[in-house]
């Protein structure tokens, strides 16, 4: 009885000290960690549990943690300060393919097969050999490829057309309930919410999901799915409203007879024609 | 609807359009963007500006339509 209270009492102590060792260890994702730290975070485990249940000695068992723990981390700080130390630690990352060929010397020297390979590079999107350029396996083992020019994705900048920037958007309601902090990151107070919930019909209470964009506009998803909201269309409004004043303004230029006013409207209708190209980006996205 | 009417409504909706720049030219978070909209509220500015006087040369020169 005295040993099982001993052991519930030892496995609570090693429980919040492995877990506060881990997180000394540092905050990587399990799947990115190095074969090496693997292997300490395993070494770890066992004594621990060994110790847990009075199979070692926990004197013993304390020495060989702290040096499981302390080496690590203090490999860790010399990979940031040295590069040197950092290839010799976590190694250096093999090129796999490189002008669209497969090095076989390097595929062999990580210990690869072809399978290998085509199964990665199928997990990264790339089915066609033909399509990579290069290729490269990173220490932690995930492979990398960079496809040719002509097959990556396109983007607004290939094509040429103008996007505007957007800043991140910003949940401000979140199950029915007020998040008043990035409310105040935007500048917004609770009345603005209020209003514009009031402007769109809804009360607070019915609002899974509240987000303002980078332009302002409030997004709303309702708990009530039956519900349509109208979807801010403000900016839609803004340009369709300067366009139509541009064709009227048009208009007005050949209508009238008076040269100065013709003058004149046909400037404003080509300032105002300029403008429109200049918000179509901002305004119609 | 007479030359000064249609005028006038042209200016309304132009009035109407510079009131949504302004609210994006306070509301826009991102930099570019939001001097974006200032440029073209200035712009709209100088339009209305324009139409505005020429609304009044209208009004000088047909009084049977002032007020339409």
């Amino acid at each position: 009885m005295q040993e099982s209270a001993q052991i519930v009492l030892k496995s609570i102590a090693l429980f919040f000290l492995v877990w506060a060792a881990i997180r000394l260890m540092g905050k990587r994702n399990m799947s990115q960690i190095s074969p090496f730290n693997f292997v300490s975070y395993i070494v770890i485990a066992i004594v621990a549990a060994l110790m847990s249940i009075n199979l070692i000695n926990l004197i013993y068992g304390f020495i060989a943690l702290l040096v499981w723990v302390a080496f690590p981390i203090a490999l860790d700080y010399i990979s940031i300060k040295s590069k040197v130390m950092h290839e010799l630690i976590n190694g250096k990352e093999a090129v796999l393919i490189k002008h669209g060929k497969i090095m076989e010397e390097n595929l062999m020297s990580v210990r690869m097969t072809g399978e290998d390979l085509l199964a990665q590079l199928r997990s990264k999107n790339a089915f066609n050999m033909a399509d990579v350029e290069f290729a490269v396996m990173e220490t932690n083992g995930t492979i990398n490829p960079y496809l040719k020019s002509d097959k990556k994705p396109v983007t607004p900048h290939d094509l040429g057309i103008k996007v505007a920037p957007q800043a991140e958007p910003q949940t401000v309601v979140l199950d029915g309930n007020m998040l008043e902090e990035p409310l105040a990151s935007l500048g917004l107070n609770p009345q603005w919410l209020a209003t514009e919930l009031d402007k769109m019909g809804v009360s607070l209470e019915n609002v899974f999901l509240g987000q303002v964009d980078s332009s302002g506009d409030l997004y709303l998803d309702l708990f009530d799915d039956a519900v349509e909201l109208p979807q801010p269309k403000v900016k839609e409004m803004l340009y369709a409203t300067l366009e139509k004043s541009q064709a009227d303004l048009a208009t007005f230029a050949l209508q009238t007879e008076d040269t100065e006013a013709k003058a004149m409207f046909s400037k404003n209708s080509r300032r105002l024609e300029d403008l429109l190209n200049k918000l179509r980006p901002y305004l119609l996205h | 609807m007479t030359v000064a009417s249609q005028v006038k409504q042209t200016l309304a909706s132009l009035k109407g359009a510079r009131g949504t720049l302004r609210v994006y030219s306070t509301q826009t978070r991102d930099d570019e963007t939001r001097s974006e909209f200032i440029d073209a509220l200035e712009e709209t500015n100088l339009i209305i500006e324009d139409l505005e006087k020429r609304l009044q040369t209208l009004e000088l020169k047909e009084p049977q339509y002032k007020g339409n």
